[in-house]
């Protein structure tokens, strides 16, 4: 496969690809980087057949489809049929009802023989580990199981090339693993892989990696090349990978491998004079002497006679502190969020937003606008033609008047960072500002509680640190924060950690009281795993170094060795 | 608020019913439905509710699932009945209410028309409980083909029918994530007046058009990607010779609608 100079260019005089030259050797894995609206969409579309470029030269699997920005489409459908393409959103992919019949669809399309397709879609299903969900409604799968169908989808065509665009950026840390490890077993069977993602981890395990920013190749090599380049990883609006960092920040050679990191500071270890560690004084604020501003008292819930999302659980949470849950795809997580905000008033137990019981609808009104609720993919919630009346949606319906909508608008906006966006549309926004812009929507209302369900999933690492820096100045504000996350990094910064499996809570406390070794097997157990910090130090304690005192963070982990090196 | 579509649930479990072929249930179905549609007095009723009760036992579908999926139109058969039985004039008056009078005439029509409707109802959605979507689309597929040797998009109706049937839940789901959150931000659609009511449906649908639009420009993504090109050179997975179970269908089906006939030609 072979890209020469390609550029493309959408409505608008918006360029997607200036000038790409890339070619793909068979069996090859590629993995593409870069913020979002760098192109990486654009440019997966392209290298699966589905676009062709205004300028340039394309060949697809041998077919010469596309001759100075003249597509050949005959060729173009030849290409097609070698070609695969899975994305972010598995329930767009799947068109069918029934799990065998979703993998049949591309081999009914080739026209293959009934026998071949069955032979496929067995094979298949089988490669992704699904088996035993051939019969099943997809609607009623995890989403990391859902894209695993679209893979055996894609997969069934048989394609020469295969292009996963962000496959993982909207499931949970377990299904992201699964996909990793299907990732793993076709790029040793030899399929040519091309992997466009914003985690930076799972661009290690590529033979070669190119970073895309503004639609040109910015960075290009070997995982280890293009991440030694910091400051201009951090440029593009990327993030190195965790063991670099650390290895950076320890004055180690560095290295992505967080492996070879651990059995390097084994060896520092042996040669070292030793003396054990200090605790790492990690002394939490006292708790304050808060009020409970929600309570949760024996909570259940259930959302059908068979379906009990939330059993017998009880939590109460101090105004003012962040509160980060979690747990995997339908542990009933997004279920307390919603009794939290008054959505829904539990059918056994009592919840309490501020004294008011939700269980009576004045209650509820009175948690409404108590509590602001932002939901998972806010964004899907604009409508208005600019910024500004979209985030005065909230405060006009409460007739305010216009000066006080003002007033809330301007503070919204400025303390999302959108200030300077006004009068653009929201659909025109990058997908991190529009999700701030509806994070702004919800702030005008000017709640004393913020509950946010999943606030970065599908963000790019940009983005994901502009919205933890928007949460970090509420806090700083005195807003309680309640958020639903798969990221356990996210988790260790705030206050307090709440843990639920199967609609009940199995771990409730300190950051460093959940994730403390005595509780690991019950997290592995409900699918959650630890800090990437604390992986690191239980790892080396489990190699003979002494006690490094349970880091959570970075910071803490560096210190924590060095203590332990002095 | 939550809206939860039914309509269209396939059930999976193995049955004689679930295991005819498609095109052969889709007919039976029809002719049946339009037999039942034409049953006119109580035996008639009563066989065409004997009929759908002997499918519903043989499709091994749980009563409850029926139920369930018919519901959303029970505020229309309740309408349609008590429209019937205020309206319909023939017959002895019952009673008076006003300038509104009950005839004997207009409460037979209540009856009738609603125990057609909900027979109807429930056999038509034991067709959709007992065949997977992608199956029944094969058989509007290939039924509807003639359409195409005229010109007419027979297969992309068929494709069409069977997508919707997949993104309706979704799209529903969706619809009452907006809602919700809009109404947390004031603009809920059971707040104010009629005028405010009015007016906070703009905000749900706009969202809710994007939101459909973005799914539509993934779908057609996903069906460029996968080499859908219409109904030509297709193969598909499920296709299968008629079996004797679908004669067997067949005949059942016409012995039924021959009752009904001989019951209608009956006095009384």
């Amino acid at each position: 496969m072979r890209l020469s100079h390609v550029s493309l260019f959408y409505e608008g005089g918006v360029t997607a690809l200036d000038d790409v030259s890339l070619e793909l050797a068979r069996g090859e894995r590629l993995c593409v980087l870069g913020a979002n609206g760098s192109g990486k969409s654009t440019l997966a579309s392209v290298i699966c057949g589905l676009l062709a470029p205004d300028e340039g030269e394309v060949e697809l699997v041998g077919e010469r489809v596309c001759a100075g920005g003249r597509p050949d489409l005959e060729a173009y459908r030849r290409a097609r049929r070698s070609l695969g393409l899975v994305f972010q959103n598995p329930d767009d992919q799947i068109v069918t009802s029934v799990v065998e019949d979703d993998v049949a669809f591309g081999p009914e399309n080739l026209g293959l023989p009934r026998d071949e397709i069955a032979l496929r879609v067995a094979r298949e299903l089988h490669r992704v580990a699904m088996d035993d969900y051939a019969h099943a409604d997809p609607s009623r799968l995890s989403g990391g199981q859902r894209q695993r169908v679209c893979i055996a989808g894609a997969l069934a065509m048989e394609p020469a090339v295969l292009v996963l665009d962000e496959p993982g950026s909207l499931l949970d840390v377990r299904g992201r693993a699964a996909i990793l490890r299907v990732m793993g077993r076709l790029a040793a069977a030899g399929t040519t892989l091309v992997h466009v993602t914003h985690f930076m981890e799972e661009a290690l395990e590529a033979d070669r990696v190119i970073v895309l920013d503004h639609g040109r190749v910015a960075l290009a090599g070997a995982p280890e090349e293009v991440f030694a380049q910091d400051e201009k990883i951090a440029g593009l609006g990327l993030e190195v990978p965790f063991a670099a960092r650390l290895s950076e920040r320890l004055g180690l050679p560095r290295t992505c491998d967080e492996a070879a990191l651990v059995d390097a500071l084994c060896e520092t270890k042996g040669t070292g004079s030793f003396v054990s560690s200090t605790q790492a004084s990690k002394t939490h604020e006292p708790a304050r002497p808060a009020s409970p501003i929600l309570q949760v008292e024996h909570a259940s819930f259930s959302y059908g006679p068979r379906s009990h999302a939330l059993g017998d659980v009880s939590l109460e949470i101090a105004a003012g502190t962040s509160t980060a849950i979690v747990g995997q795809t339908g542990s009933g997580k997004s279920t307390l969020l919603r009794l939290l905000c008054g959505l829904e008033a539990p059918d056994e137990g009592r919840v309490l937003v501020d004294g008011s019981d939700t269980a009576r609808r004045r209650g509820r009104r009175a948690a409404r606008s108590l509590v602001g609720y932002v939901m998972q993919h806010p964004e899907r919630q604009l409508f208005a033609e600019t910024v500004e009346r979209d985030v005065a949606f909230g405060p006009r319906n409460l007739r305010l008047p216009a000066d006080e909508v003002e007033r809330r608008v301007t503070r919204a906006l400025e303390l999302v960072g959108l200030a300077d966006r006004r009068d653009a549309s929201p659909f025109k926004l990058s997908g991190g500002q529009r999700r701030l812009c509806a994070l702004a929507g919800v702030l005008a209302m000017e709640p004393r509680v913020l509950v946010l369900d999943e606030p970065t999933a599908g963000l790019d690492p940009r983005g994901r640190a502009m919205l933890r820096g928007v949460l970090g100045r509420l806090r700083e504000l005195g807003v309680t924060l309640v958020q639903v996350t798969h990221s356990m990094e996210d988790a260790a910064r705030a206050d307090r950690v709440v843990a639920l499996d199967q609609g009940r809570l199995v771990a409730d406390g300190t950051p460093a009281e959940v994730f403390s070794a005595a509780n690991e097997r019950r997290l592995d157990e409900g699918g959650l795993g630890i800090p990437r910090a604390l992986r690191v130090a239980r790892e080396l304690e489990r190699r003979g170094w002494p006690s490094l005192g349970d880091p959570l963070t970075t910071d803490d982990l560096v210190a924590a060795i060095r203590g332990g090196e002095a | 608020m939550a809206l939860r579509i039914e309509i269209g649930q396939y059930y999976a479990v193995d049955s004689p019913v679930h295991a005819l072929d498609a095109r052969v249930k889709l007919c039976c179905a029809l002719v049946a439905l339009v037999a039942v549609f034409c049953s006119a007095n109580a035996t008639q009723l009563g066989a065409s509710a004997a009929f759908t009760l002997g499918v519903l036992v043989a499709a091994r579908v749980p009563g409850g699932r029926v139920i369930a999926s018919v519901r959303p139109l029970v505020a229309f058969l309740a309408v349609l009945s008590l429209f019937n039985l205020v309206f319909v004039r023939t017959g002895e008056p019952l009673a008076t209410l006003g300038p509104l009078t009950v005839t004997t005439g207009g409460a037979w029509a209540a009856v009738l028309y609603t125990a057609r409707f909900a027979v109807a109802l429930v056999l038509g959605s034991l067709v959709l409980l007992t065949t997977t979507p992608t199956r029944l689309a094969d058989a509007l597929d290939s039924l509807l083909s003639p359409l195409s040797r005229v010109g007419l998009p027979g297969h992309e109706i068929a494709m069409v029918f069977s997508l919707m049937l997949r993104f309706v839940p979704m799209l529903a789901d969706e619809a009452s994530a907006i809602m919700d959150a809009q109404a947390l931000r004031g603009g809920g659609l059971d707040e104010g007046g009629p005028a405010q009511r009015v007016r906070s449906i703009a905000p749900v649908v706009v969202a809710l058009l994007a939101s459909g639009l973005r799914h539509a420009d993934g779908l057609a993504r996903a069906l460029d990607a996968r080499c859908y090109e219409g109904g030509s050179g297709r193969t598909h997975f499920h296709e299968q010779p008629l079996a004797r179970r679908d004669a067997v269908a067949a005949l059942v089906t016409v012995m039924f609608v021959a009752a009904l006939a001989l019951l209608g030609a009956l006095p009384g």
